[in-house]
């Protein structure tokens, strides 16, 4: 008995130090093969909304197929650091947030760029909305509203690597010049995909307006048009369409269109994908990159 | 001479005579005391006010027994509620941190208690002191960088398991572990010790068979602790499990522990979702009782 | 053993013998302790698996500091310290002011409440009393309850019914609960260090009870009540799970209670979330951990240094 403790205690203690030795693990530059490493986001993302309905994961009968073998993360980073240390990993993040660690697959022969996202070609794309309850006013908030559809605010967009509304749009307000009158505070909240251009965008708005202070409350997409409704925040942002319940008591607008990018590892040899093979994948009919490449060769 | 015997009488006798100061502050150090029930029964009122009408839709066997974790998202009705696989999720994660944890700590308390020369000491006590003032979320990025990447070199899979989980949080527990053991075991007279080398013992006879047997209690309330961390444990548990809801078949593969679920979902769910959500946090609530129950069961049985 | 000298053995017989040589009857010699192990092996394994632990958990912290500081020091540029926060510079001045500002209301409201209560279960109350086992319990449950079920109350009763709001005032109340149990422990242990002769001394000269506690008793408590607050401080800092769900994580100066601010762990937990600031967030975790190290070494400083005192 007591031997067996023994034993057990010294495995144990082997593997602590074996840890303790290892440095940063070398990223071996072989191919992905074997089990895929399927990585999702949390139900309440926006990201995974938009992304499931895009690539028909998510049907009106069965609802959200994902696999429940999937590993969940509940941000951008730890997706793109999953697939940036793991081989066999495939994942999906906000084109905004892209990094060379990272390789954005081509979906159906299309690039992952903003370009093909504004030509309509790059299928894989969602709006990112903002909302407020109807019927509500405030000036500040109409202001700010219409400085983001400004030519200045669709600007930054653009600067942004997202994709603006385009020009001559109903939407356009124009150039936008600050009523320089107004002072007070105004909360925004919701998307965390929407959330680093919001913050550029109240930037600028506040250097426009400096009686003005516009609170960013970063959660998601869920979360926002909640809080929207019951007036914690007075905009909300989702990265996804609105839905029929939400728009029950909110007013919704696009103010930008962002890519949705499917990302592996940068040694993985795979570089295009069609929207019917991300399907399995996520939903667990096709489990091993095996399968992927060779259908892909056909 | 009696006048002034007399009046020191009458001093006394005003002295015993309550001082409204005295009372007024009593009732302010009672008040104080009073808060920490308050607490307690608010937290619990709350919590299970707010759990029932959840739990009773769901159906509390459906609810801890059931391994169906498909929450209503989109408002239309319908969801399943089953925490079985994350109650299972945190026992693995738990037992695996308690697997790595408890012998390196007890080891090392023994170490730092008996074996350790002064100056050495001076070293060693802060190191352990700042493996306890690292931050969880730090611990979390830690695990995410290096833990998991080895783990997935070394033994295959995601990476983000129950392994490595239990790995993160059993260096987390330790400082626990070991200034909880160590002052237990340096509690135990002198004597115990220099009995047993006296009668021919060795060293680390006389430690493992008479020190640490009178110090059980102290070490045994130290794993206790760690364990309660361990269940507990939320942001650097979330970067690591992997969060499926599935039951897992190995220590390679993922699960979802109960704080994990609470933190990923809470700022999104409504309704029914929100209440199970909740009652998730309820059922943590009821462990982390029992856990207070064992532990002054152990300190009772220890006097 | 030829060169020792034992005491005792006729040492009038030889005055020259030099005193340093001397050594105990009862102390080995390192070869002495080698042959004993070998006739007791298992008595050697067991000392090698002690040596073995303090190795590794000394290789375990060095690992994690070095690691992250080596992913944190080349990040740490003096933008991350420039007074206004923008998402360009993501400097954390404001999230360490609104850290210290969260941390030290915590304590003002959480230092009276939990030492007043020490002073009530020590000074006043008898430990077979009934309503003191039922404090005792509900401090112990306190102290248990993990952050993330104090972050879903304080959500549901500071941010909903009491309609605070995602604001300052919500995360130090909910930091009240989470360190109260922490200060009534150390300051139940610090006054039950006071030596009874202090109390009694106290009495005998005639002074009442309130002020044997505040002149006598707590003074010389003082040492062991500070380090508990300053300890205490320590895990409000290193606090996220809790905060995120009350405190809020706007990233702005919380100009007042009702406003919400992030504070340096939540900072960091932004940071890195998105993916875009990542080594912004290792520099942020280096801030966190020397603030944090800090924070737990004055504690113990404290403790020792005014504990001399007296």
């Amino acid at each position: 008995m007591k031997k067996v403790l023994l034993a057990i205690l010294s495995l144990v203690m082997a593997c602590g130090i074996g840890i303790a030795a290892v440095g940063c693990a070398d990223n071996t530059s072989s191919d992905a093969t074997g089990t895929i490493i399927v990585v999702s986001r949390e139900d309440g993302s926006g990201t995974r909304s938009a992304f499931i309905e895009l690539t028909g994961i998510e049907t009106d009968e069965d609802g959200d197929r994902t696999i429940s073998s999937a590993m969940i993360t509940n941000s951008t980073n730890m997706v793109l650091t999953t697939v940036a240390d793991a081989v066999n990993a495939i994942g999906y993040v906000s084109m905004g947030s892209l990094n060379d660690q990272v390789k954005a697959l081509s979906v159906d022969g299309v690039a992952a760029t903003a370009d093909n996202v504004l030509a309509g070609t790059y299928k894989l794309a969602r709006p990112f909305n903002i909302a407020y309850k109807t019927g509500t006013t405030n000036e500040i908030r109409d202001d700010f509203i219409k400085y983001i559809y400004s030519d200045q605010g669709q600007a930054i967009v653009t600067q942004e690597n997202y994709i603006a509304i385009p020009e001559g749009d109903d939407q356009r307000t124009g150039s936008y010049t600050s009523p320089g009158n107004l002072s007070g505070s105004i909360t925004v909240g919701g998307s965390s995909s929407v959330s680093p251009l919001m913050e550029k965008l109240i930037e600028a708005y506040e250097a426009l307006n400096s009686g003005v202070t516009i609170n960013l409350q970063t959660s998601d997409s869920t979360a926002g048009m909640s809080g929207a409704a019951e007036g914690t925040f007075d905009i909300g942002m989702a990265s996804r369409d609105l839905r029929e319940t939400e728009l029950a008591n909110l007013t919704g607008m696009a103010i930008a269109q962002d890519g949705i990018a499917v990302v592996v590892n940068p040694s993985n040899s795979l570089s295009d994908i069609e929207m019917t093979m991300i399907c399995n994948i996520y939903i667990g009919q096709v489990t091993t990159w095996e399968q992927v490449k060779g259908e892909s060769a056909e | 001479m009696t006048e002034e015997v007399l009046q020191d009488g009458k001093e006394i006798k005003r002295q015993i005579k309550v001082d409204p100061k005295e009372l007024i502050m009593k009732i302010v150090f009672i008040i104080a005391a009073v808060v920490f029930i308050a607490a307690v029964v608010t937290i619990c009122v709350f919590i299970f006010v707010q759990a029932v009408p959840a739990l009773k839709e769901i159906g509390l066997f459906n609810f801890l027994f059931s391994s169906e974790w498909d929450p209503d998202v989109e408002g239309t009705g319908g969801g399943s509620y089953g925490i079985a696989t994350m109650i299972v999720g945190s026992i693995y994660i738990t037992a695996g941190a308690l697997i790595v944890g408890v012998p390196i700590g007890f080891l090392t308390a023994v170490f730092m208690a008996r074996y350790c020369p002064r100056p050495l000491y001076k070293v060693m006590k802060p190191m352990t002191n700042i493996l306890a003032g690292i931050p969880s979320i730090v611990y979390g990025y830690f695990g995410v960088r290096v833990i998991v990447p080895f783990i997935r070199d070394t033994f295959g899979g995601y990476g983000y398991s129950i392994l490595s989980a239990s790995l993160v949080l059993g260096i987390m527990i330790l400082p626990t572990i070991i200034s909880v053991s160590e002052n237990a075991i340096r509690a135990v007279p002198k004597s115990y010790y220099e009995g047993a080398l006296a009668l021919g013992a060795t060293k680390e006879r006389a430690i493992f068979r008479t020190e640490v047997p009178a110090a059980k209690s102290g070490i045994v309330t130290s794993i206790i602790l760690g364990l309660g961390r361990v269940i507990g444990e939320t942001m650097a548990v979330v970067m690591l499990c992997g969060n499926q809801t599935e039951f897992p078949d190995s220590i390679l593969d993922g699960v979802r522990t109960m704080t994990a679920n609470i933190v990923l979902e809470l700022g999104y769910a409504e309704g029914l979702h929100r209440g199970a959500l909740i009652a998730t946090a309820a059922v943590l609530f009821v462990f982390i009782l029992i856990i207070t129950l064992l532990v002054s069961l152990i300190r009772k049985k220890a006097k | 053993m030829t060169e020792t000298v034992l005491i005792g053995q006729e040492p009038e017989l030889q005055p020259e013998v030099d005193v340093s040589k001397i050594v105990p009857i009862n102390r080995q010699s390192f070869g002495d302790k080698l042959r004993a192990y070998a006739k007791k092996p298992f008595s050697m394994i067991l000392m090698l698996l002690v040596m073995l632990a303090a190795l590794v958990t000394a290789a375990i912290v060095i690992f994690i500091v070095v690691y992250t500081l080596a992913q944190g020091i080349p990040n740490l540029k003096g933008a991350l310290f420039a007074w206004n926060y923008n998402s360009d510079n993501v400097s954390m001045t404001y999230a360490i002011i609104n850290t210290l500002f969260l941390a030290g209301m915590t304590i003002v409201i959480a230092a009276p409440i939990g030492v007043f209560a020490a002073i009530f279960m020590v000074e006043y109350a008898k430990s077979t009393n009934i309503f003191v086992k039922i404090v005792r319990m509900a401090a112990e449950t306190l102290s248990g309850i993990p952050s993330i079920v104090f972050g879903i109350f304080g959500m549901i009763f500071f941010v909903g019914v009491l309609g605070w709001g995602y604001s300052m005032l919500a995360g130090i109340f909910t930091m009240v609960l989470m360190t109260l149990p922490l200060i009534m422990r150390t300051t139940e242990e610090a006054l039950l260090a006071v030596p009874d002769s202090f109390r009694e001394g106290s009495f005998a000269l005639g002074a009442g009870k309130l002020r044997t506690i505040f002149v006598i008793i707590l003074p010389s408590a003082m040492s062991g009540i500070i380090s508990g607050i300053i300890l205490a401080i320590g895990r409000v800092v290193g606090e996220t799970a809790a905060l995120i769900y009350t405190g809020g994580s706007s990233r702005r100066l919380a100009g007042g209670f009702m406003q919400s601010g992030a504070t340096l762990a939540i900072h960091m937990y932004l940071l890195a979330n998105e993916g875009l600031h990542v080594g912004e967030a290792w520099a942020t975790a280096v801030v966190l951990i020397v603030l944090v190290v800090v924070i737990n070494g004055l504690a113990e400083f404290v403790g020792n240094k005014l504990k001399k005192e007296y």
